[in-house]
């Protein structure tokens, strides 16, 4: 599963990728993640993503970032606050899942 | 406390996240993130001849105009950077050639730039004097210098020309594209050249308008524009304006919404202009004009990340309570480097009334003592931009060129926010504590 992720600078996204990843191997899926900044998202979600997850502190921006992911066919959701800490893993994948498989 | 946060919520949050949306805005924001790997390198060599060793200075003095280069042509020069970067993001926002968007703001943004010929000028000044050998030199160097253009209009000084002269360039260029003002070639040119003969038409426009008003009707743009920003610089440097930042960057925070990104979109362009201003009058031996620019806030307030949450996550890593102590544990490290999600959105704050009151109200304490040192002078006002994610007292080292008066109002800042966190945190923890105890009798299990 490939998921792009999105918050202001990329930085603290970075710590819940970590956590996604695990909680996806653990499962046994293929997993892809990545967590880039506002400004880089318009471009890196055409690159063959499956779902965009916009990290809740720039939510108020998901309107753009979801016309981006309209044109490259990207389902993108806002992740709810409660998953987004290092810890939080299982339940970002679980939201990524239901958002693909919507 | 509910009626402070549907304050926040219905009348703060919606008009300025609107705002940080808007397309010329998120162009002005990009164009400036751009420029910021330059100017934070340059700017470790600013840091290199404020090293505080006597030695040191010494031995690098000869060379300082040298080592300091790269700092002048990062945020010496940011404008330059600006411009191209604006013109380069609005264009893309629009679906327009970047590159075309970029070299027309460019472009249009030099045309505002009046070059002194400094041969003339020196001819001038020495007019009929006989200086002897002192004149001809003089009159040699001034025709080897031709024509010049004064960096120090190209760094922040004229930065809102810069901002305002690229918009106002790509418009021009979406104008022609949407009439249909361009000349086309045949299919079979070369995209390149194609791409060039697109421009010729914008390019004709801008050029000629901003000559006429800027070198024949000799309007000089960046004071102007100057002297309409400067009751907001001014501003900035006061008591309340200092703290404005502060109360809106913590009272969006508390919604979940990154204060800084929202807020910056807007401050940054003057913050940026307060940090080089700053650093071109220490350099020239003068006290650094602005007050307050974002690194006081980034070092003094920010401590941990915004609402100053670093002793926050210390008492969590010790707490009675499972959960705070697992979200401590994992907050602490992002914490030292001023990453404090994990905390904002795991204790949570976010929309937490017990942790509103320290969390919103907390840093704007931490900010009076830090204005207050800065306004008495009795700590050195930040003038070197260091990347944000240093731990504080560090970056409040380098930031203020070496003062130890900065390592110490960081630490102090630090102490008095954890102490105002304390019984507030107490209170969260005798809850957590008590809602784990009730969870472990029933079979209820607690879910993150």
């Amino acid at each position: 599963m490939k998921i792009l992720m999105v918050c202001a600078g990329g930085m603290s996204s970075a710590m819940v990728v970590r956590a996604i990843e695990q909680e996806g191997t653990k499962q046994g899926l293929e997993m892809k993640v990545k967590a880039v900044g506002i400004y880089e998202f318009e471009d890196e979600i055409k690159n063959g993503w499956d779902v965009g997850l916009v990290a809740p502190q720039v939510r108020h921006c998901l309107a753009n970032f979801q016309k981006a992911g309209n044109e490259a066919n990207v389902p993108v959701i806002a992740m709810s606050p409660q998953c987004y800490t290092p810890l939080g893993g299982a339940r970002a994948l679980a939201e990524a899942k239901a958002a693909v498989a919507k | 406390m509910n009626f402070i946060m549907t304050f926040i919520e219905k009348v703060l949050m919606p008009p300025m996240t609107k705002i940080s949306t808007q397309r010329h805005i998120m162009a002005v924001r990009d164009g400036i993130v751009a420029s910021m790997p330059f100017v934070i390198v340059g700017s470790v060599f600013l840091i290199a001849i404020a090293l505080p060793f006597d030695a040191w200075k010494e031995l690098i003095k000869p060379y300082a105009q040298t080592i300091i280069l790269p700092y002048r042509i990062s945020l010496g020069l940011i404008s330059l950077y600006v411009a191209f970067g604006i013109g380069y993001n609005l264009a893309k926002s629009y679906k327009m050639d970047p590159l075309a968007g970029g070299i027309m703001a460019f472009g249009a943004f030099m045309m505002t730039q009046l070059p002194v010929n400094v041969g003339a000028e020196i001819s001038k000044i020495i007019g009929d004097n006989k200086l002897g050998v002192v004149g001809e030199n003089l009159t040699a160097f001034g025709d080897k210098m031709g024509l010049a253009f004064p960096l120090e209009r190209l760094g922040a000084h004229d930065m809102f020309v810069a901002i305002i002269v690229s918009i106002v360039a790509v418009e021009v260029l979406r104008f022609c594209r949407e009439r249909n003002l361009t000349i086309k070639m045949p299919d079979g040119v070369p995209e390149s050249i194609a791409r060039s003969f697109a421009l010729l038409i914008p390019v004709a426009i801008v050029i000629p308008v901003i000559w006429f008003f800027r070198h024949i009707v000799n309007i000089d743009f960046g004071v102007l524009i100057m002297m309409l920003f400067k009751p907001l610089v001014v501003a900035g440097s006061t008591y309340i304006g200092a703290l404005v930042p502060v109360f809106l960057i913590d009272a969006l925070w508390f919604c979940g919404i990154h204060g800084d990104s929202v807020v910056g979109s807007v401050a940054r362009p003057l913050w940026t202009m307060m940090i080089e201003q700053n650093g071109a009058a220490v350099l020239k031996g003068l006290p650094a004009p602005h007050l307050f620019p974002e690194q006081c806030l980034q070092w003094f307030v920010w401590i941990g990340g915004s609402g100053c949450t670093l002793g926050l996550v210390v008492m969590m890593m010790f707490s009675k309570s499972t959960y705070l102590r697992d979200i401590g544990k994992v907050s602490i490290v992002p914490g030292i480097f001023n990453i404090n999600e994990p905390v904002t959105f795991g204790l949570p704050i976010m929309y937490n009334p017990i942790m509103m009151l320290p969390f919103v109200f907390g840093p704007l304490i931490i900010g009076t003592t830090t204005w207050l040192c800065m306004a008495f002078g009795w700590v050195q006002v930040p003038y070197i931009l260091v990347a944000w994610t240093l731990p504080a007292p560090i970056g409040a080292l380098l930031s203020t060129g070496f003062d130890w008066r900065a390592l110490v109002l960081s630490m102090f800042n630090l102490c008095l926010m954890t102490a105002i966190y304390y019984p507030f945190f107490k209170a969260y923890e005798r809850k957590l504590v008590a809602d784990e105890a009730a969870a472990a009798t029933s079979t209820e299990h607690y879910q993150l």
